[in-house]
């Protein structure tokens, strides 16, 4: 026997009511009242935490039933179970359980689905949207961080006739060129846009001695732009920033912006590395050495440091140094320049 | 006729923090595992948890919404959600285009939202219902929200009271519609003390500012907090202080001290714990609010009937969802 509340459905008026067991019928009684529906015309509901459960009767009305252990006889006479996922939703263990597969599967998503994915749509996008990003990037670092190149035109049309020379190890994808800029703040530096524009800065050109360096540097640029790269870096962290925004949710914006970049810095190693590989290839396909890209690299990281050194105390300049590593974008420079020209 | 009694019976919440956690991190593993897909199953089971957990005069709340047509709305919902954020990064005058379009149907959608939420809701075995029409809903969620934003927001709360007054007095418990009778004028009471509040405790600040800045930057975000503590609560209060249904008054009596420190423990809680706490702080902020309403019976409960019910597609609810224009309730 159990105790419950029944109403029509047609009025809000409760009945308490007793529900008893009979054959293959539902009973229910008190008073005033007996009713009788077969089994199969009752429609139970799972558990819900320590909810009251509903009989809801084909035709109309319910039973509210806050006895738990009495239904839980009742049923248990029926020879009814609990569904699998009602056992999930009521057991310490699968909430511990789910919670570290929930971890794991946001480390799998985050390492390979997401990567994947935008992969698979930065290979797709069609040249315009490329193209529309190149510039408009172009435009706000123009407006906020560069300034016009002081290199005289000769040079400049040397360095881009060297460039044309170089030949690519597999058929380029995009058009390239070279725009020549200058920027004291972001000192020796080159980096590629979206749409196969590479910005050389000033600074870069006048740490070089040998003309085959900046070019080194130019076909490790085409490299990250060949595979896309900055394109996969927009795409991935725009997804990143959705799902963090969606789950911190209104708690702060900028809460959830920080990360998304920090995270973001471990592709970018990965993608250091393929731009590396790329420039390997496409210097010996020019019979150069790669040994040139280490080189430059190397006084790269020199100049650098010798410009944060001048802004920090020395003590602490090394500490900084370590930190910088393990969250910066580029890859401990020993390490690439050992895997680039071994011999040295 | 005899004079009816006048009797109070306050919400209760019945849930707990741990036996909803449970739900709600088995809920999320298979939401993600599915790819979402199983979001909808999961806000059926929430919304059941928490509303049959809600009780009212010894009888609890039920939600009946089919995760189907659920996952229908979720799903156009998404692809809505993509073509904007798509459109936004191609071009931002598409972008524009785009919200403009989806700013135009949100008012339809919104109704079917709304129906389809109060359809799907019952206690004592009636259902709730809404019978706002689609003009109705571009006056209040469209026309005004236009007018006020042309008129630098001055009408702001006349539009939150119309939209207020068209959701409650639309709405109805089985045959029984509910009033609103809140003047447009107490809406402006609230938001000018909130902006008094906001200037004045504002001006504070600007004088502390003289003892540092690091001074300036701890007392800030108290002082928002503060105030958006009071509006949280203040609204409610008046909205459903000025709600009836039939010949019963609802009452609200939210305090600004508790809500302050729920909300302010709740944001701790869920930073340190990564996210963990959000079901215990759900559960927590949820019982506050109802077990700070009741409702005054004029008279026996017993008799409200029920009304005409319709089939509502889910499709408006979860489109009105993603694009958070639910309004607080």
């Amino acid at each position: 026997m159990v105790n419950a509340r029944f109403f029509d459905g047609k009025t809000a008026a409760a009945q308490a009511v007793e529900l008893f067991l009979d054959g293959s019928n539902l009973l229910l009684r008190n008073t005033d009242l007996e009713l009788r529906w077969p089994l199969h015309e009752v429609n139970i509901s799972e558990r819900l935490g320590n909810t009251p459960r509903l009989l809801t009767f084909a035709g109309g009305g319910h039973c509210e039933v806050t006895d738990h252990a009495a239904l839980g006889d009742l049923l248990a006479q029926l020879g009814t179970r609990h569904s699998w996922l009602d056992g999930m939703h009521h057991s310490l263990a699968w909430a511990l359980l789910a919670a570290g597969l929930i971890v794991l599967s946001l480390l799998a998503a985050y390492r390979y689905l997401l990567p994947w994915g935008a992969e698979v749509i930065a290979m797709r996008l069609p040249a315009s949207v490329l193209q529309k990003m190149g510039s408009s990037t172009l435009d706000t670092l123009d407006k906020f961080m560069l300034q016009p190149s002081k290199l005289d035109a000769a040079r400049q049309r040397e360095i881009t006739a060297a460039f044309a020379r170089l030949q690519a190890p597999s058929a380029a994808q995009l058009r390239y060129h070279i725009v020549f800029r200058s920027s004291p703040e972001m000192g020796a530096n080159a980096f590629a846009l979206p749409d196969g524009t590479i910005v050389m800065l000033d600074e870069l050109v006048a740490l070089t001695q040998d003309d085959n360096e900046i070019v080194a540097v130019l076909a490790h640029e085409r490299g990250h732009v060949e595979q896309r790269h900055a394109m996969r870096m927009v795409l991935q962290s725009s997804a990143v920033g959705l799902v963090l925004a969606w789950y911190v949710g209104d708690v702060s914006g900028l809460l959830a912006t920080a990360p998304a970049i920090i995270m973001q810095a471990k592709y970018s190693r990965d993608m250091e590395r393929e731009a590396d590989e790329y420039a390997e290839r496409t210097m010996r396909a020019n019979g150069l050495s790669p040994c040139l890209l280490a080189s430059i690299l190397d006084k790269l990281e020199a100049s650098h440091l010798a410009k944060t050194d001048a802004k920090q105390p020395a003590p602490d300049a090394a500490s900084k140094r370590e930190v910088m590593d393990y969250l910066s974008s580029h890859p401990a420079t020993q390490e690439r320049e050992k895997l680039l020209c071994p011999a040295k | 006729m005899q004079m009816q009694q006048q009797q109070e019976h306050a919400f209760e919440f019945t849930g707990s923090g741990w036996e909803y956690f449970k739900i709600w991190i088995v809920n999320l593993l298979l939401s993600i595992l599915t790819l979402g897909i199983y979001s909808a199953w999961a806000k059926v089971r929430r919304l059941q948890y928490f509303y049959r957990n809600t009780r009212l005069a010894d009888a609890s709340f039920d939600y009946h919404g089919m995760p189907k047509a659920i996952l229908k709305g979720r799903i156009i919902a998404f692809v809505m959600l993509m073509v904007y954020s798509g459109a936004m990064k191609l071009s931002p005058a598409l972008g524009i285009t785009i919200a403009l379009m989806i700013a135009v149907v949100m008012p339809w959608l919104i109704v079917r939202s709304l129906r389809f939420k109060l359809y799907n809701s019952s206690y004592r075995g009636l259902r709730f219902s809404f019978a706002g029409s689609d003009g109705g809903a571009y006056t209040v969620f469209l026309l005004f929200p236009i007018l006020t934003a042309l008129t630098l927001y001055l009408l702001m709360p006349f539009t939150h009271q119309r939209i207020k007054q068209y959701q409650h007095c639309n709405s109805q418990f089985g045959d029984t519609f509910f009033n609103f009778d809140a003047p447009v004028k107490s809406f402006y009471g609230v938001y000018l003390k909130v902006l008094g509040m906001g200037l004045g405790l504002g001006f504070l600040a600007g004088l502390f500012s003289a003892v540092g800045l690091t001074f300036l930057l701890l007392l800030l975000p108290v002082v928002f907090l503060f105030v958006m503590a009071y509006m949280a609560v203040s609204l409610p209060n008046l909205i459903w202080n000025s709600t009836t249904l039939g010949e019963h008054t609802i009452q609200s009596k939210l305090e600004v001290g508790p809500y302050l420190w729920i909300s302010f423990t709740n944001l701790l809680g869920i930073v340190l714990t990564l996210g963990l706490y959000i079901p215990f702080a759900t559960v927590r902020m949820l019982r506050y609010k109802l077990e700070h309403m009741s409702l005054m019976a004029q008279g026996d409960l017993n008799e409200f009937v029920a009304g005409q019910e319709q089939a509502i597609s889910a499709t408006g609810e979860e489109t009105a969802e993603m694009f958070d224009v639910d309004i607080s309730l």
